[in-house]
């Protein structure tokens, strides 16, 4: 009986506390696990409701392959291709420049730059379509004196290149913040290591930046991507009808549901895909990034002509996507605004209404997110982490499939006539809850990623000194997840503002969000008057955008 | 400290969600199509005389008829509007709908305005025109919608989307008149002879016209009201540009579609909704359409606006409007064959 050597009591010691943690987790292993897969289950019931009818008959499927179909799937490929090459070319270099040099004004450029997200594209497009009129004289000549055809050939560049820009000029935030932050967290080590071994600048950025920023930027793409796809208002008014628009014009002009659902399956499976790839690409980096990080990086201090081409360079994608169309907006506002403000006072109270159920669902979703979160990652096996994607599966989802999910869902509730339950269809509940059925991904993102951060070690000796899973929850989780889960909110407070296909659905009566008197007002041709609750819209966003960026960003690139 | 947000919270819950879903009884719940502020001043006055409340909910129509399915019995709505007779068509045949019984829609109002078993009446009507720059197009030149596929107008020609309902209906009514074969080779040859790729709406192709990008334009009459009354100084230039013409004069006549309601199946409320589709239709408030909306009166004998003056007077399309229902995915595929985006 030698004395057990330090090595076997070193492992024995450790067994022991992972035994312990196994039973521990082992006494009620199945409330937790219940209690998310409850989550999954209500979460992805209406999605499941519609999709399970795609394989019934459909009277126009054939007609919509051989007609349409290849005109969808090719503008929604030139689209995505587009948009993603110029917001990467835009992004990457000014999150470079903002976090590796000093110039004049980089500290207000570092954030002012994520502005153009408080943006809906649909909002813009309306901006940039009426701007584009200013090509018609150009366009008028080249028909007198080049012929029609070449004319026509003008045109469709000239109106395919607006889009694109100016979709990527409002989408492009999302690689730049990836990018940023990737810069910023992992930088500052390589890159003096590269610098002190001799490469230039230059150098620097294409040996070690851009590698660096690939996950970063598949992140931000991915997500670029996804809103490219799901968007409905700004290709439907530079007509260029993507997969989304046949969703819509398919379901609601054709009556075809199926044909519809068909269509939208093809979106989900290639935004589901995009974010396999994206997961994939980015293997373990983050792209929400919480928290302190590394010292600030020591930055070039770029003077004279470079220091201004570089202040030039952060000001033309900014001025692009937001001082040109805040300017419009502004300017058609005041024209309303002056003449007659009338209808802000009468629908008034109905877009109080749907302000506050943006905020209460803002303020629900991130805690029911952080405790299904929670709850997932107490044991985490391969049932677990498809529950987690699961629950994401509404973000992937065009917003009409969920809104007729839900109608369906609730229907059907109803008819059971449950005899204390109140009607569901047409309540604030069936709206609210389609809300987190939609947008569930990204407060599940932010507490995951807040949650890595506070580490299992604590919540372990949290466990250790007798704190059940809810106490540790409660009392360790939740503190520490504060900042990402009000950031979270910021997000989807915003988020819910700018929603409109599934709120144009689902509303109750006498219930209006920013985005739905926008839409209305647009609808009507109204121009002027539309750009005051657009801007309202575009307001909020930024206020957002800027809390979110105070919560979220490191210390370094703000000071 | 740490109550206040509980307090905001609870407050904010409590304000938002003490709001009944089901309208009480002097409340009607009206599902609508119509995005017009001007309704909302209707309602009020309304409200003002009978101190029925009407609560809106504004979507896009086919949107409305599959919710109104899947509510089924348990709807809160009362009555349900729309822009197009072929939707209010698709509701009827859907089974949402009640025979109504206000005495103003089945006296005033006479088919096709009103559904033979009238479970739907009209509140408006709008034409759908050609509209032609006043400097390079003479009258003279336009006769007819079919007469736009001639090699004339090659370049000459802004439509907006197929997509658009407004087109979906002026195509039906051009398949029932001419037949498939040649409804398709009329959408093949406007969409040939387009000055661009279909975008924007009815607004923005009156603005190419007057910009001079195209010649003629398909649009509703309404627009031209819109724009002529803009705040924009811009609009109101393109609006005197250009010029109305009724097509089809000759012939069947203009194409018009109408704006209309119903009584929803399951609503208990058909006194209530009476009152309301009464005032509708009383010739105080269809004055106020044609001056307000630029939507031309259903009811005889109301004057049309000064403006709707100024357009003309027009022989309509009488096609039954059961017709525009009935053909409305039809025609959505020919538009898909025709290449008209």
């Amino acid at each position: 009986m030698a004395g057990v050597s330090p090595a076997k009591a070193d492992s024995n010691f450790l067994d022991d506390t992972s035994g312990s943690k196994r039973k521990f987790r082992l006494r009620r292993p199945d409330r937790w696990g219940a209690f998310s897969f409850l989550i999954v289950a209500v979460l992805c019931l209406p999605i499941a409701a519609v999709l399970i009818q795609v394989g019934r008959e459909s009277e126009s499927w054939d007609n919509l392959v051989k007609t349409v179909l290849g005109g969808y799937l090719l503008n929604t490929l030139i689209l995505v291709v587009g948009v993603g090459m110029v917001a990467c070319l835009v992004a990457v270099p000014t999150a470079w420049l903002v976090t590796c040099f000093e110039f004049p004004g980089r500290r207000i450029l570092s954030w002012a730059l994520l502005l153009p997200l408080a943006f809906p594209t649909y909002v813009a497009a309306f901006v940039f379509y009426q701007g584009s009129e200013s090509a018609i004289p150009f366009l008028i000549w080249v028909r007198n004196n080049w012929g029609i055809d070449t004319y026509l050939i003008f045109e469709l560049i000239i109106r395919y290149s607006t889009l694109i820009i100016m979709m990527a000029a409002v989408l492009y935030p999302y690689i730049y913040l990836a990018c940023r932050s990737s810069f910023a967290q992992q930088g500052r080590t390589v890159l003096e290591a590269a610098r002190v071994l001799g490469d230039s600048p230059r150098q620097v950025f294409f040996r070690v930046g851009l590698p660096m920023a690939r996950p970063g930027m598949v992140a931000g793409l991915a997500l670029v991507t996804m809103e490219v796809i799901n968007d409905y208002g700004a290709v439907h008014f530079f007509g260029v009808p993507t997969l989304t628009e046949g969703v819509f014009r398919t379901w609601f002009g054709m009556g075809d549901k199926v044909a519809a659902l068909r269509l939208a399956s093809i979106v989900m499976v290639s935004i589901g895909f995009l974010l396999a790839f994206e997961q994939l690409m980015r293997g373990r980096a983050q792209y929400v990034e919480i928290g302190d990080s590394p010292a600030p990086l020591a930055r070039d201090r770029l003077s004279g002509v470079r220091g201004w081409l570089a202040v030039f360079l952060c000001l033309l994608p900014l001025a692009i996507g937001f001082f040109y169309p805040f300017g419009k907006l502004f300017r058609w506002a005041w024209l309303h605004l002056t003449s007659d403000a009338g209808f802000l006072f009468t629908s008034g109270e109905a877009i109080a209404r749907g302000t506050g159920l943006a905020a209460i669902t803002a303020i629900f979703m991130p805690l029911l997110a952080a405790v299904f979160a929670y709850a997932v990652r107490l044991r985490e096996n391969r049932g677990r982490k498809l529950m987690e994607r699961a629950a994401g599966l509404g973000y992937a989802t065009p917003g009409a499939v969920i809104a007729v999910g839900v109608l369906v869902v609730f229907g059907t509730f109803d008819r059971w006539d449950v005899p204390w339950l109140p009607l569901l269809s047409g309540s604030l509940l069936a709206i609210g809850f389609a809300y987190i059925v939609r947008f569930f991904a990204i407060p599940l993102q932010f507490s995951r990623a807040g949650m890595d951060r506070v580490g299992r070690p604590v919540e372990e000796v949290s466990m250790l000194l007798g704190h059940g899973p809810l106490a540790t929850f409660l009392r360790v989780d939740l503190p520490l997840l504060k900042g990402p889960l009000i950031a979270a909110g910021m997000l989807l407070f915003v988020d819910i503002l700018k929603e409109l296909p599934l709120t144009l659905i689902l509303r109750p009566a006498n219930f209006e969000t920013l985005a739905t008197t926008a839409f209305s007002l647009a609808k009507e041709s109204r121009l002027q008057a539309c750009a005051v609750p657009s801007l309202m819209i575009v307001l909020a966003g930024a206020i957002g955008l800027l809390v979110m960026n105070r919560l979220m960003v490191k210390p370094s690139l703000n000071d | 400290m740490k109550l206040t947000p509980i307090l905001i919270l609870g407050a904010l819950c409590s304000s938002v969600l003490s709001l009944p879903g089901h309208s009480q009884d002097k409340e009607l719940t009206l599902y609508t199509q119509r995005h017009y502020a001007f309704d909302e001043e209707v309602h009020a006055k309304f409200f003002e005389k009978t101190g029925i409340k009407i609560n809106v909910v504004k979507a896009a129509a086919d949107e409305l008829i599959v919710r109104l399915q899947e509510e089924g019995e348990n709807t809160p709505a009362d009555l349900f509007m729309a822009t197009d007779g072929g939707t209010l068509h698709r509701a009827h045949e859907a089974g949402i709908l009640q025979p109504m019984t206000s005495k103003a829609a089945l006296s005033k109002v006479q088919p096709p305005l009103r559904e033979k078993g009238s479970h739907w009446v009209a509140m408006t009507k709008r034409a759908r025109v050609i509209v032609h720059s006043k400097d390079r197009v003479d009258p003279s030149e336009l006769s007819t919608y079919e007469a736009l596929v001639d090699k004339k107008w090659r370049g000459r020609i802004v439509v907006r989307s197929s997509t658009n309902s407004y087109n979906q209906a002026l195509l039906t009514t051009v398949i029932d008149a001419d037949g498939r074969d040649k409804a398709l080779k009329w959408a093949t040859g406007v969409r040939k002879n387009m000055a661009r790729p279909p975008q924007g709406s009815d607004r923005d192709q009156v603005r190419a016209v007057a910009a001079g990008l195209a010649d003629v334009a398909i649009v509703n009459t309404y627009y031209l009201g819109i724009l002529e009354t803009a705040e924009e100084q811009k609009d109101r230039d393109a609006a005197a540009a250009v010029k109305v013409f009724f097509p089809n004069q000759d012939g069947r006549g203009t194409h018009i579609n109408i704006s209309g309601l119903g009584v929803v199946k399951a609503s208990s409320k058909v006194g209530l909704a009476n009152q309301f589709i009464d005032f509708l239709l009383s010739d105080e408030v269809q004055t106020l359409y044609s001056k307000n909306t630029f939507e031309y009166p259903v009811v005889d004998g109301v004057p049309l606006s000064k403006r709707q003056k100024v357009w003309g007077e027009f022989k309509a399309d009488d096609v039954n409007f059961s017709v525009l229902g009935d053909l409305n995915a039809e025609a959505i595929k020919v538009f898909n064959e025709a290449g008209w985006e």
